[in-house]
């Protein structure tokens, strides 16, 4: 059984190192075609009133004027060895840049996870328990505006409304307690949609089966039914999202970050596409690639220890097959 | 030795300076409100925030040479030899004096003695020479460029010939020399910063200057607290306040939408906002607040025409464009009653500057006439064709002014009535060169200068000239005009040669004006008293308080 | 939100198939006529308004929504409701195209792996793997930045973005019509793969991809327009939903210049996902 599962997590962590390189290659390849570079826009500027012969040799020095291909591989064996370069926007350590960043981004993603975790489970017990029919067909309607309602305008009405008119919060210092809320409950509202759906169809499937009735013919408070046996295993495929919606919450930074002010990844990425900074938007993608993988693997190696249903044996078969099977879920990834 | 009238100039300034600060506290404040700023005496204390933009340029001074946005801190850091203010007027500053020798090509500065770099080194002719010699040449070697603006292709050499006395050559006449050093590129740091390498200048933290307040700590790209250095003795007279700074802390927060920074100091939250939207002016004034649109000495807003690509090759469809453009709707539309329609490719606050405001009128019908008479007819799609080829260009608003991009939209409506299609390409202050570099027939440029003469160094590609219009050098006469401005030994004769060179780019087409630049706008909060603006429109915090 | 909302579909088959006939509720009837309405402003904007989208009457800049004008002026002066019908084009086309691209691309590659498996599964599996790995609006981001700022490199972006999603479904769906006795017996009878292919998996196939493809349609609407707003399409005066806006916002003292537009893309994509919902359901 361990010989097996040991082969198994080893075979699972080089595909993700494999993933994670090839993401790399990917993104850059993408991201070269990009025109021009922003060390001579900057010496192109006319206020430095530079000749084409000074521009040269400051690229020259940067090591732009190198074939594609050339800096592809030394970009590469620098990501290898952990040094994401420096930025061109702003000369600082790239690894500087976005360790600054992270810390700001971790804080709004999770609270947006808790956020959007309690939104769920909110909406799904009122629809199973409130009272009025009425209520719970529009409460079931929910998580769909919550998909249609653009993010950037979720973020502009809470600022006009919570910082400007009812001064809960204010814009100067978007780190607060208060405007991390605010935030995060921007980027929340998209991703608590599906978390509820989910939820909903399955505690309208699980509030079918016996023990639930069996339960509640035995009196237990219709709380306690919902947290103890209803969410409890509906938790387990809204789990299984977790890696999504971490994907979800990095992309959605860039925007809520944006309109926020934060001082994020988000805010990095969008600084570094508008000024091309290659390094930067090379290394945000790929750290984002690395902790989509990494979730995944995580997941990938944790749920055959804990998932009875998963002996030695089937294990690998089951992970082969797994896509086979995974129309019940759609496109959750392996 | 001849004692140059510009020293005569400078002296004047300042004996006049108690006056000139009046004059400059009322313009500071804006309308009707004029003495608000001066009502009050001052108030020691206090903590500034100043919302802005960005800071994405980063900081190492001579590379990305020193933004709209980046200057407003720099000017609080550092100082500058001669400070200039908003008529254009030189007056001493970390320079007393200074003499011009041998037809202006060679210079002496006389420096305030005891001024220090806030790391406790001298502000001595050494540092002085070592700051012209990175603004004339850079360092290749180490990725460090020159100031653009600077005089460099005649400049010789600088020498400390004491303590105190800088003497510096150039080649051949440099005119413009003295003016450039109250430009605010050419900012004085100490010799250890301008030792360091390019990564390390990198660091604001290392950024060590002379100025009225010096960085505290500050978050790259976000926040940048500086705080006032109590030893400071050695502002500019001309300001009316020459000691420390009445403000404890000034903090640079970065708000990159335009309408949360307006918002946020209108709800009470930050003192002040930095280029906010024009059209919110009014409503923003009516509560109270006091928007200050300080000019700078340099060109107005507008476009520099590429006369080496089609369709701008055409003398009648610049000319179409010059009438086509209704200046007064811009400023109507687009700007509010602060704002005045170009009169010149000057400002009006630059001495040589002229009212060529008939070139410059709206008539639409003759400029159809121009076109129809050069064979662009008019298609069923509203456009005008020649050869099948549709008269359209592509206009970038200029990233460093907001508001053109509205300007622009207007612009390429009120073109479309005449039959020239104009598409807008929108870009940010990043990639703003680079459009440059690809020939777009109109570009949207805007350029503070100090003095008049380094015009020359943009009409042609003579003598390294940024050849603004891509004549080259075959536009003999404008080779003539280029050169006389340039060795002009005399401003009487100069003045002449830049009335017949306004005149003459403006019947050409060569220039397009459209208003009067207001490139840096602040919106104050009622509470924040005594600003002053300088000669490049930056505000000036060493003289500001607040009110209890 | 892309790819979490197809989530919902196995369990909300479950649901339907205790229901027999299909029958149209009135709010999916609102969905199609608002879907219908949208679609025409963007074929014959100029039908619903006598308006230029591109100039206005300078005069009358900045005016509050009344008769003349439904959704009030811009800073130009220029019709907002002009703007929003005539920006449907490129907000909804644009739409369009990244769902083709995604799904002729995704199933392509979805078919392959899951016809083909071997080697071209491994292969393709990886570059599915890369897809997937990088979050869907980070990767529309860099490669809008790559391709240049305009719409149509927005939807391709989009496009892009969503092609993992129809290539896991589409091979997952492939699998599992493999695995029926239909193929099987095909296969067993000399019949070749192609074959086996056109004549069973594919028209398995398609309700499920059908019902992912309106799904992803909104979901389309509001990436492209939320780069829009970042700025990562047409310049003005194109009027983009997401860039009306943007531009809009700068302006405090007229705030239907956002809500305006901001309304319609609500509107829309709530139509466009209750469609998907009931297609779904009825499946």
């Amino acid at each position: 059984m361990s010989r097996s599962y040991g082969r198994y997590a080893l075979l699972r962590a080089a595909q993700a190192v494999i993933v994670i390189l090839l993401a790399y290659v990917g993104t850059f390849l993408v991201i070269s075609v990009l025109p021009g570079d922003p060390i001579t826009n900057m010496l192109r500027d006319p206020q430095n009133g530079l000749t084409d012969d000074e521009i040269q040799q400051v690229v020259a020095h940067y090591g732009l004027d190198k074939p594609v291909v050339i800096q592809l591989i030394l970009s590469l064996g620098r990501f290898v060895t952990g040094d994401l370069g420096f930025s061109l926007q702003s000369n600082l350590p790239v690894s500087q840049l976005l360790g600054d960043a992270l810390p700001s981004t971790l804080t709004l993603a999770g609270t947006a996870l808790l956020l959007s975790v309690a939104i769920a489970v909110v909406i799904a017990y009122g629809v199973q328990y409130l009272p009025s029919r009425w209520a719970r067909g529009v409460l079931r309607s929910v998580p769909s505006l919550f998909l249609s309602v653009p993010n950037f305008v979720v973020g502009l009405i809470l600022i006009e409304i919570f910082a400007f008119r009812l001064h809960a919060f204010t814009t100067i210092d978007p780190d607060s307690a208060a405007a991390t809320l605010f935030a995060a409950l921007t980027l929340a509202i998209p991703v608590s949609a599906p978390l509820a759906e989910v939820l909903i169809a399955n505690l309208d499937h699980e509030s079918r089966q016996e023990y639930a009735l069996v339960a509640r013919s035995r009196g237990l408070s219709q709380a306690r039914l919902f947290a103890r046996h209803l969410v409890k295993p509906s938790m387990l495929p809204a789990v299984a999202m977790i890696a999504l919606i971490v994907g979800e919450l990095l992309g959605g930074a860039v925007i809520t970050e944006t309109i926020f002010g934060r001082d994020g990844l988000g805010t990095v990425v969008q600084k570094a596409v508008t000024s091309q900074d290659v390094p930067v938007l090379q290394a945000v993608v790929s750290l984002a690639a690395v902790v989509f993988v990494t979730v995944n693997l995580l997941a990938d190696l944790v749920s055959p220890l804990l998932d009875p249903r998963l002996d030695a044996t089937s294990r690998r078969k089951a992970t082969r097959e797994r896509d086979a099977t995974s129309e019940r879920k759609l496109e959750v990834p392996a | 030795m001849i004692i140059s009238k510009r020293i005569r100039r400078a002296a004047s300034a300042v004996v006049a300076a108690a006056a000139t600060t009046a004059l400059l506290a009322a313009c500071a404040a804006g309308t009707a409100s004029a003495p608000s700023s001066s009502d009050s005496a001052p108030v020691e204390g206090g903590d500034l925030t100043f919302l802005i933009q960005g800071y994405d340029a980063g900081w190492v001074s001579s590379k990305t040479s020193i933004s709209s946005y980046e200057g407003n801190l720099w000017g609080e850091i550092t100082d500058k030899l001669i400070y200039v203010d908003e008529q254009g007027t030189l007056s001493p500053w970390i320079a007393t004096s200074w003499e011009e020798l041998n037809g202006a090509t060679e210079f002496v500065l006389h420096l305030k003695e005891g001024v220090t770099f806030s790391d406790g080194s001298p502000l001595d002719a050494a540092a002085v020479v070592d700051n012209i010699n990175i603004w004339a040449k850079g360092d290749p070697d180490r990725g460090i460029s020159k100031v653009g603006l600077f005089p460099s292709g005649n400049f010789d050499r600088a020498e400390a010939t004491d303590s105190s006395t800088v003497h510096v050559f150039f080649t051949s006449p440099a005119l413009s020399f003295i003016p450039t050093l109250a430009y605010h590129g050419t900012i004085l740091l100490s010799p250890a910063t301008l030792a360091l390498s390019i990564d390390d200048q990198a660091d604001l933290a290392k950024q060590i200057g002379s100025g009225p307040f010096t960085v505290k700590s500050f978050t790259q790209g976000d926040s940048y607290v500086l705080e006032k250095r109590p030893d400071y003795d050695w502002g500019p007279e001309a300001i009316g306040h020459t000691g420390a700074a009445y403000l404890d802390t000034i903090t640079y927060k970065v708000i990159k939408d335009t309408s949360v920074r307006t918002s946020t100091v209108a709800s009470g939250q930050a003192d002040v906002a930095y280029n906010v939207e024009p059209q919110e002016i009014e409503s923003l004034t009516d509560q109270g607040f006091v928007v200050d649109t300080p000019r700078y000495l340099g060109f107005t807003d507008g476009f520099q025409v590429d006369t080496s690509v089609a369709p701008t090759n055409e003398l009648a469809v610049r000319q179409a464009i010059q009438h086509g453009i209704d200046r007064q709707d811009i400023v109507d539309t687009v700007y509010t009653d602060k704002w005045d329609v170009a009169t010149s490719f000057l400002q009006g606050n630059v001495p040589e500057a002229g009212d060529y405001s008939e070139l410059l009128s709206y008539d639409p019908d003759k400029s159809e006439e121009l076109l129809d008479e050069a064979g662009w007819v008019l298609g069923s799609d509203g456009y005008r064709s020649k050869d099948g080829t549709t008269l359209e260009f592509t206009v970038t608003p200029n990233p460093y002014v907001p508001s053109t991009q509205a300007e622009d939209e207007l612009i390429a409506q009120q073109l479309k009535r005449i039959g020239i299609k104009v598409n807008l390409n929108v870009v940010d202050v990043s990639g703003y060169a680079a459009v440059l570099a690809a020939h777009p027939p109109l570009f949207q440029t805007s350029r503070s200068f100090v003095d008049v003469g380094t015009v020359a160094g943009i009409l042609t590609s003579q003598n390294k000239g940024e050849d603004w219009f891509k004549t080259g050098t075959s536009d003999q006469k404008l080779n003539d005009l280029a050169n006389g401005i340039a060795t002009a030994s005399d401003r009487d004769s100069r003045q002449a040669l830049v009335d017949d060179l306004q005149q003459y780019v403006l019947e050409q087409g060569y220039s397009i004006p459209t208003v009067e630049l207001v490139q840096r706008l602040y919106l104050l909060s009622p509470k924040v008293k005594g600003v002053t603006f300088n000669g490049l429109a930056y505000a000036n915090f060493a003289t500001a308080w607040i009110a209890p | 939100m892309t790819s979490l909302t197809g989530l919902v579909a196995p369990t909300e088959r479950i649901r339907a198939a205790g229901r027999s006939a299909v029958r149209v509720p009135p709010t999916v009837a609102i969905a199609a006529v608002v879907i219908v309405i949208v679609l025409l402003w963007s074929l014959v904007p100029w039908l619903f308004t006598s308006y230029d989208p591109s100039v206005g009457d300078t005069a009358e800049k900045l005016t509050a929504p009344s008769g003349a004008h439904w959704f009030g002026t811009d800073h130009l002066g220029r019709d907002v409701f002009a703007r929003v019908v005539y920006g449907t084009a490129s907000s909804v086309t644009s739409a369009l195209v990244a769902v083709s691209i995604g799904l002729v691309v995704g199933s392509v590659i979805g078919l392959a792996s899951g016809f083909l498996r071997g080697a071209v599964d491994v292969v393709l599996g990886r570059v599915v793997d890369v897809l997937l790995a990088i979050p869907s609006f980070l990767l529309a981001v860099v490669i809008v930045s790559s391709l240049g700022f305009q719409t149509i490199n927005a939807a391709i972006a989009t496009g892009v973005s969503a092609i993992a999603i129809f290539a896991r479904l589409m091979r997952a769906e492939v699998l599992r019509a493999r695995g029926s006795v239909f193929v099987e017996a095909s296969y067993l009878q000399g019949g070749n793969r192609l074959h086996a292919l056109l004549g069973h998996v594919l028209p398995n196939t398609y309700k499920s991809v059908v019902a992912l493809a309106v799904l992803q349609f909104g979901t389309s609407i509001l990436v492209i327009a939320s780069l829009a707003f970042l700025g990562y399409g047409d310049p003005p005066p194109a009027s983009d939903w997401g860039l009306l806006v943007a531009s809009g916002k700068s302006y405090a003292t007229a705030p239907w210049l956002i809500y305006a537009p901001a309304l319609v893309i609500v509107i829309t994509v709530l139509s466009v996902n209750r469609i998907s919902t009931w297609l779904r359901r009825t499946q």
